[in-house]
């Protein structure tokens, strides 16, 4: 054990950690495993059950039939795919080009800053109610084409609100998600500095080349977990499509709160396969992330 | 591996625990008012009720919160919900957990298969109604009264107010709204993109499909009862018929459906539609009286008539505070507060007890009731009244419109 002098003191360094990394770890893991491990077994459990009544098990696969036989679950899967994958590349180009302007020192980068991350802690459903003012058919834009005359009534405003392209979710997650990538991907610029960049400028590389050979590949893992992030927040969540979507398809998770709360009993286990889908999506898209990151040589 | 039986623990306490759940049963229900108030007496009632009308929350919370503050001194919570089926799972889930009692919700707005789903799963307390004092204001040899969606009520929930569909328009922009199902169609592809209704499971657009399916069926006659397939898909295949001529000239070309009321009336509001409907028509005035709908909002039946129903108040059997549920619904099913809920200005809904039990004073103050212009007579409405069906028509028929309109 070595000692550090600090002002004429002697710091005792940290004695040398004897307890197992699994014991430091259990707390983290019951939590985890605990809440999501058996919510998890739980609705597995449930979706096999096919005994609408509490307290009776009838174990059936029909249920996993039902929801995998039929066409619309798959088109709410297609859309769900749509909107995370369109809201994550989308947040993504936006959010290293804002955090690529703001690193460098300008006038007014304080306020420019303040107002990019501005909307982090506007709640998402605030945000959606938002955007269902400013572009539904008889929202505020619409109203002010509708004055000028542009648009002869709100049917002829473009429908980009309960739209089958989901155009109003993906941009409210847009919007709510650039601010966290700019972040994200401001802190890790931060941290590489700029002197890499500024050598292979030196040594001849334009900016777009610098960025691709020099800066892209030092910014790649913390982007790419901010995706994962983006992408999977908005496969799974809710609010969103439930307020923006259209009746058909519906979002999965919309899908699935909609197969709990049906009066019929029996089409609960229809609901947890359904967020049992959603969950192993995720997970595998987690695992994904996690092995492109290593993949990618990062440790 | 040593964290195998930790995780076997783990996976095993959800399967266990619905295994304490059996056998929970709903206590016997009291025989004395008086021990009933005097338990009740300074407690809670936490009140689970669809919360998507301003003026009826108004009215719970304030009026009727109100009235059990000033002469029990109980507490009225009024817990909003977007849909009842929201508090039926709640009470659904707290069995499986094993919570026989000591439940969250003490009292819901219920009916139809909501209330059907509550009594299949033996998830509510019944025997309590005939206890109350205020249980002689209510005809129950009524069959409308008796009977939620056809499933006898035997107790196990006491009615609150009645509701009948009725449509809306604004008389400003449109002269001669359609009065029949066949006139809606016409009315439909002579007004493209100025009609829609909410995709069912919404409840007042699946009430919407049941006037088609009715009409579609030759009448309500031979749909009372139980399920029938053979009578369903006759029906369907002609309702369906109906409702996909009609699609290309909806809203948006029929290529999505709003998915609430809500929403429906927003457009309405917003002039995207000109046509609205709905299964509590006071909403109308209440509307017209808030600026939201115009004052030539005008109201009115179909000529064949408009589906009706009873809505009730149920106790769950897990219910933490049964005695002051029970006073609450006392206290809602007296003249008075049935007269201030029948006030167009305060919500509009017409009265569940029989008024002819009540003291003249309080028929006097019924008779006298103004009549907002935008609001259709319950009167008029309940001339040519239809009946709701039985749970599982209901069930079938919005998840024949998802298979074979909505998508």
């Amino acid at each position: 054990m070595r000692s550090l002098r600090w002002r004429g003191r002697i710091i005792p360094a940290a004695p040398v950690r004897t307890v197992p990394t699994w014991v430091l770890l259990t707390p983290a893991l019951v939590v985890v495993l605990g809440l999501f491990g058996g919510g998890l077994a739980l609705g597995a459990l449930r979706s096999l059950d096919a005994d609408p009544l509490p307290g009776q098990m009838a174990w059936s696969l029909a249920a996993w039939g039902r929801v995998l036989g039929d066409g619309g679950t798959w088109a709410s899967f297609g859309l769900s795919l749509w909107i995370a994958g369109a809201s994550t590349l989308l947040s993504v180009l936006f959010g290293v080009a804002v955090a690529l302007m703001l690193r460098g020192a300008f006038r007014g980068r304080a306020l420019a800053s303040w107002l990019v991350q501005l909307n982090l802690a506007v709640p998402h459903l605030v945000g959606a109610v938002g955007i269902l003012y400013l572009l539904s058919q008889s929202g505020v834009l619409a109203r002010i084409a509708f004055a000028a005359g542009a648009i002869e009534g709100p049917a002829d405003f473009p429908a980009l609100i309960w739209d089958p392209w989901a155009a109003g979710i993906v941009l409210q997650y847009v919007w709510k998600e650039v601010p966290f990538l700019a972040l994200v991907t401001l802190a890790a610029l931060q941290g590489i500095g700029r002197d890499y960049e500024a050598a292979a400028r030196s040594l001849g590389a334009g900016p777009a080349r610098a960025f691709a050979h020099v800066t892209w590949p030092q910014i790649r893992p913390a982007v790419t977990g901010g995706a994962v992030i983006v992408f999977a927040f908005a496969f799974g969540a809710y609010e969103i499509p439930a307020l923006l979507g259209a009746s058909y398809p519906k979002a999965m998770p919309v899908l699935a709160w909609e197969r709990f709360t049906d009066p019929d009993l029996a089409r609960r286990p229809e609901a947890m396969a359904l967020a049992l889908l959603i969950a192993a999506l995720c997970g595998a898209l987690v695992l994904a992330g996690a092995r492109g990151l290593r993949l990618g040589g990062v440790r | 591996m040593t964290y195998r039986p930790l995780l076997a623990a783990m996976l095993a306490a959800p399967i266990l625990a619905p295994a304490f759940a059996i056998g929970a049963a709903a206590q016997d229900a009291p025989t004395d008012w008086d021990s009933v108030v005097e338990e009740a007496r300074g407690g809670e009632v936490n009140f689970f009720l669809w919360g998507g009308a301003d003026n009826i929350n108004a009215y719970v919370s304030d009026y009727v919160g109100g009235l059990l503050e000033e002469e029990y001194g109980i507490t009225l919570n009024a817990v909003p919900l977007t849909d009842t089926a929201d508090a039926v799972n709640l009470v659904l889930s707290e069995r499986e957990a094993g919570v026989t009692e000591g439940g969250a919700v003490d009292l819901v707005w219920i009916n139809g298969e909501n209330f059907r789903t509550m009594k299949q799963g033996d998830l509510v307390w019944c025997g309590w109604t005939d206890v109350l004092p205020n249980d002689d204001l209510i005809d129950w040899e009524n069959p409308a009264i008796a009977n939620d969606f056809g499933v006898p009520v035997e107790g196990c929930e006491a009615p609150w107010s009645t509701a009948q569909f009725a449509f809306g328009y604004d008389s400003a922009r449109t002269e001669e709204p359609p009065r029949s199902i066949p006139d809606l169609v016409e009315w439909v592809k002579a007004n493209p993109g100025r009609f829609t209704y909410p995709a069912p499971p919404d409840f007042n657009g699946s009430a919407f499909v049941r006037h088609v399916f009715y009409h579609a069926a030759g009448g309500v006659d031979g749909l009372i009862g139980p399920f029938d397939q053979a009578t369903y898909d006759a029906a369907a295949e002609e309702a369906w018929d109906i409702l996909n001529e009609m699609e290309p000239h909806l809203w948006r070309e029929g290529a999505t459906y709003p998915t609430s009321i809500t929403q429906l009336q927003q457009m309405f509001a917003n002039r995207e539609v000109d046509l609205i409907f709905d299964y509590n028509p006071s909403q109308f005035g209440v509307f017209v009286e808030d600026g939201t709908f115009p004052e030539t909002t005008r109201s009115y039946g179909l000529d064949d008539g408009t589906i009706g129903n009873t809505n009730y108040l149920a106790i769950p059997a897990n219910a933490a505070n049964r005695a002051a549920a029970m006073v609450a619904v006392n206290v809602m099913l007296s003249g008075e507060t049935q007269l201030e809920k029948a006030r167009p200005g305060v919500w509009g809904a017409p009265p569940a007890i029989d008024v002819s039990r009540l003291p003249q004073d309080l028929q006097d103050g019924f008779g006298a009731l103004p009549q907002h212009p935008s609001v259709v007579p319950a009167a008029e409405l309940a001339e040519t009244a239809l009946p709701e069906l039985q749970g599982e028509w209901v069930s079938a028929i919005d998840a024949g419109w998802q298979e074979n309109v909505g998508r």
